[in-house]
């Protein structure tokens, strides 16, 4: 189970590298056939361009299909990795940098299928990818559980609704960015700016509850082992900078002179304070470094 | 992004109170919405200096000398920040006056913006506007126009059907020239805007209820076999812990597992017992005991020359000395002055001077820092210090416990609960309206004109379109009689 599982992951790291390859080239492609027809339609090239779309859609096409590969190798990943070590993906960074990876992942997949704006691939499978590649780099041994750490129902949905969350939430980054690299009438080639503003919210909207759920599980779990349900603990400080950003974005969007811009703005911050929760316990010690933590 | 926004009831026409006194003046200020949003995000960057910067322990913070030290070891990090930030309280930043301020600014602003927000709502739930002008109709940003051929009583009845298939309220006004339908769903959705803010405000009364009048004890050790021990705070109970056991994974020194048995007296009646391990604490009433550490004891016995018994328990080794290679308790003999160090070598450590199934005793005088007789005991043995008698009756364990007391609990749980329903009411439930304006031309056929004005919500364009569709159909097939 321990090998198939770190098979599948190397597999699904492969296959995020991959699809993100189609993606790229497809994009670049289908530039390069606009950039030439805007020369011809200006007159400047005196030779007839044909340009064939259907090639660079069909890179596209794979993008998608190696994705959604990518997603089942991850979570066949994950599931071996329960089975094999009897716990949910929560105790040591590799196993969250995987689990983070399928959310950016499921999320990405979802918002797809959904709304068809495979641009925002380009900057949501890097997150993915990047997660993967951190997680190569750690440790992947199944290491004993402390007893705080032990039979829990509650950590698993904890850990369950933090992956959904963030993974919403690299979404809102890529819209919120290509949001922002655009003039206020949008280039063509890209989504229109509505669109993504759109998105962005949707994205929001599910990963906020989420997010709420995330804080409310991690206290009933404190409560219960640690006999305090808040303790300014980093981390969890860091989630509540996290929801403080998010929950300000959806406020945002209802004050004249926030929406638009500056609501894409707190997007992309609130991501990052997202990332910083997530990579949080390099930077400080705390109750979550649980290397050290259990019984002293 | 900008959409058509159209006054479609008090709630969109803006603040019309007059800026006359200074009350009305704060009152905008508090219900604007920007100042809710700077609000957030002020505590939003305070929590994050407080999430970047270290804080200190609460402990510390109390003692001045011990937070001057405190100050000392982190100065190496901050350098000449270090008393910048010392003065603006950014080292303790929850309790400073800054993350406080905030706090209650931004709760005083919820308050404005539920109260003067609530009775919106509810105008807007029960006495929808039916009647809207023909602005509205040109300018919302989602509408569709047609023509039906039986005249609009005829008309109503169809429109009313495909209405109340699609689960929707349809309130008629004819009392114009035209007749005018509303038609939403969900109406109560928006109420939960109020859910979410009010269960801010429960979770942080909850919050100051739990800091004020709860009662927290860190490390309270109970060694076994010992009388029950009193537990502080006013709860009046006392513990005893019956066992405790702990397993290790093989081979290494991380628990696996460790449980204790407790028992809860309240006077001298035992109220509750239960087996207690780190992820299920016992709970007597609104008292909590968690199993939080463990370590050894040792069961001593004192007697004086003669043979009266001045000591008889269980002493936890909490301390560690400076090395970490040894473990100390201690406890005191008020009847002859004499404090009473216990001393055993840390588990794993090979000291020579004191072997395993052995403690070295050290009794010290009031005043001084030498002690003025030691010696080693082994199990089961006596020995003679300073003119009293020390036997070792046995090794023993400790519990540690956390024991907390929270009546602030519920509140908070209940917030909670109250926020996540709140949420999910506003962004699954959005309350969806639909005005209809049917209007007789001069053919005695009817002029259909439907418009929303939904702004938030992706998803309503495609149903819209759908129930213009299904409403065209519906009038086509009706005929004037
Ligand atoms: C941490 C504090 C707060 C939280 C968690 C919170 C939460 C929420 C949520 C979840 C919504 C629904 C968002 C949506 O419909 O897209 C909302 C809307 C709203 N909030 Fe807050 N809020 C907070 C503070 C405030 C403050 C201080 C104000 C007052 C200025 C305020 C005023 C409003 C208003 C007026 C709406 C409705 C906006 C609309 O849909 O037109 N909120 N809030």
């Amino acid at each position: 189970m321990f090998k198939m599982s770190e098979y599948s992951f190397v597999a699904g790291t492969i296959a995020v590298g991959l699809a993100l390859a189609c993606y790229v080239l497809a994009f670049i492609a289908v530039r390069i056939a606009r950039a030439r027809t805007g020369l011809v339609a200006a007159g400047v090239g005196g030779e007839t361009v044909v340009v064939n779309g259907s090639g660079m859609a069909g890179l596209a096409a794979y993008g998608s299909l190696i994705t959604s590969l990518a997603l089942a190798f991850l979570t066949m990943s994950l599931m071996f990795r329960t089975i094999a070590s009897g716990h949910g993906p929560f105790v040591n960074m590799y196993e969250f940098a995987i689990a983070f990876a399928w959310g950016v992942v499921a999320v990405y997949v979802y918002f797809e299928h959904r709304y068809h704006q495979r641009m925002l691939s380009v900057l949501v499978l890097p997150v993915a990818l990047g997660l993967l590649i951190y997680a190569t780099m750690q440790p992947a041994d199944i290491e004993p559980l402390v007893p705080a750490l032990q039979n829990n129902l509650l950590l698993t949905i904890h850990v369950a609704v933090a992956i959904i969350a963030y993974g919403t939430f690299a979404i809102a980054f890529a819209s919120a960015v290509l949001y922002l690299i655009q003039p206020d009438g949008g280039i063509p080639g890209l989504p229109k700016p509505e669109v993504l503003d759109s998105i962005a919210h949707r994205a929001v909207v599910i990963g906020f509850p989420f997010l709420t759920l995330t804080i409310v599980f991690g206290a009933l779990w404190a409560n219960i082992a640690w006999g305090s349900y808040w303790s300014w603990d980093p981390k969890e400080t860091a989630s509540l900078v996290t929801w403080l950003l998010f929950g300000s974005y959806l406020h945002a969007r209802v004050v004249r002179g926030w929406r638009g811009r500056r609501a894409a703005w707190l997007l992309v911050i609130g991501f990052a304070a997202a990332i910083f929760t997530f990579f949080g316990n390099l930077f400080f010690g705390g109750l979550h470094s649980y290397a050290t933590g259990g019984g002293n | 992004m900008k959409r058509a926004t159209e006054p479609i009831d008090d709630l969109d026409v803006g603040l019309q109170i007059p800026i006359s006194d200074i009350f009305d003046r704060i009152w905008r200020l508090f219900v604007s919405m920007r100042t809710g949003l700077a609000l957030i995000l002020g505590l939003a960057v305070l929590s994050l200096i407080g999430t970047l910067l270290v804080q200190a322990p609460p402990e510390v913070k109390a003692d001045p000398t011990a937070y001057a030290t405190w100050l000392d070891s982190i100065a190496p990090k901050y350098g000449g920040w270090t008393r910048i930030f010392d003065s603006a309280g950014f080292f303790s930043m929850f309790s400073s006056v800054w993350f406080r301020g905030v706090t209650v600014l931004l709760v005083t602003s919820i308050v404005a913006c539920s109260i003067r927000r609530a009775p919106l709502l509810w105008r807007r739930a029960v006495h929808p506007r039916i009647a809207m002008g023909d602005s509205f109709f040109a300018n919302a940003p989602l509408t569709t126009v047609f023509g039906a051929n039986s005249n609009p009583e005829a008309t109503l009845e169809a429109v009313r059907r495909v209405l109340r298939r699609r689960h929707l309220r349809v309130s008629v006004d004819s009392s114009g020239g035209d007749i005018h339908v509303h038609a939403d769903r969900f109406r109560w959705g928006p109420w939960g805007t109020i859910a979410a803010h009010l269960s801010i405000i429960s979770i942080l009364v909850g919050a100051v209820i739990g800091a004020t009048w709860g009662y927290r004890d860190n490390s309270l050790a109970v060694a076994v076999g010992n009388a029950p021990v009193a537990v502080g705070g006013g709860t009046g109970l006392t513990v005893a812990a019956r066992s405790f056991s702990a397993t290790y994974y093989p081979g290494g020194s991380t628990p696996s597992d460790y449980s204790s048995v407790l028992a809860v007296y309240r006077n001298g009646r035992e109220v509750a017992s239960q087996t207690v391990r780190v992820n299920q604490p016992l709970q007597v009433g609104d008292v909590a005991f968690h199993q939080a550490y463990f370590g050894g004891a040792v069961a001593m016995r004192v007697q004086d020359a003669a043979g009266k018994v001045l000591f008889d328990e269980a002493v936890p080794l909490l301390l560690a000395s400076t090395d970490g290679k040894e473990s100390v308790g201690r406890f005191s003999l008020p009847e002859v002055g004499a404090t009473v160090y216990v001393v055993e070598a840390a588990s794993g450590v090979v000291d020579p001077s004191i072997r395993a199934g052995q403690a070295k005793v050290e009794v010290y005088n009031p005043g001084s820092d030498q002690p003025a007789a030691t010696s080693v005991v082994s199990q089961g043995q006596s020995a003679p210090v300073a003119g009293l008698m020390f036997t070792f009756v046995r090794e023993r364990q400790f519990a540690g416990l956390m024991v907390a007391r929270d009546p602030g609990a519920p509140l908070v749980w209940g917030g909670a609960v109250l926020l996540v329903l709140g949420i999910v009411l506003v962004f699954y439930f959005p309350h969806r309206r639909i005005w209809v304006r049917l209007r007789r031309d001069e053919m005695h056929t009817t002029e259909v004109r439907l418009a929303s004005a939904q702004r938030r919500d992706a998803g309503f364009a495609a149903h819209f379109a759908r129930i213009a569709d299904d409403i065209k159909a519906a009038v086509k097939a009706a005929h004037t009689p």
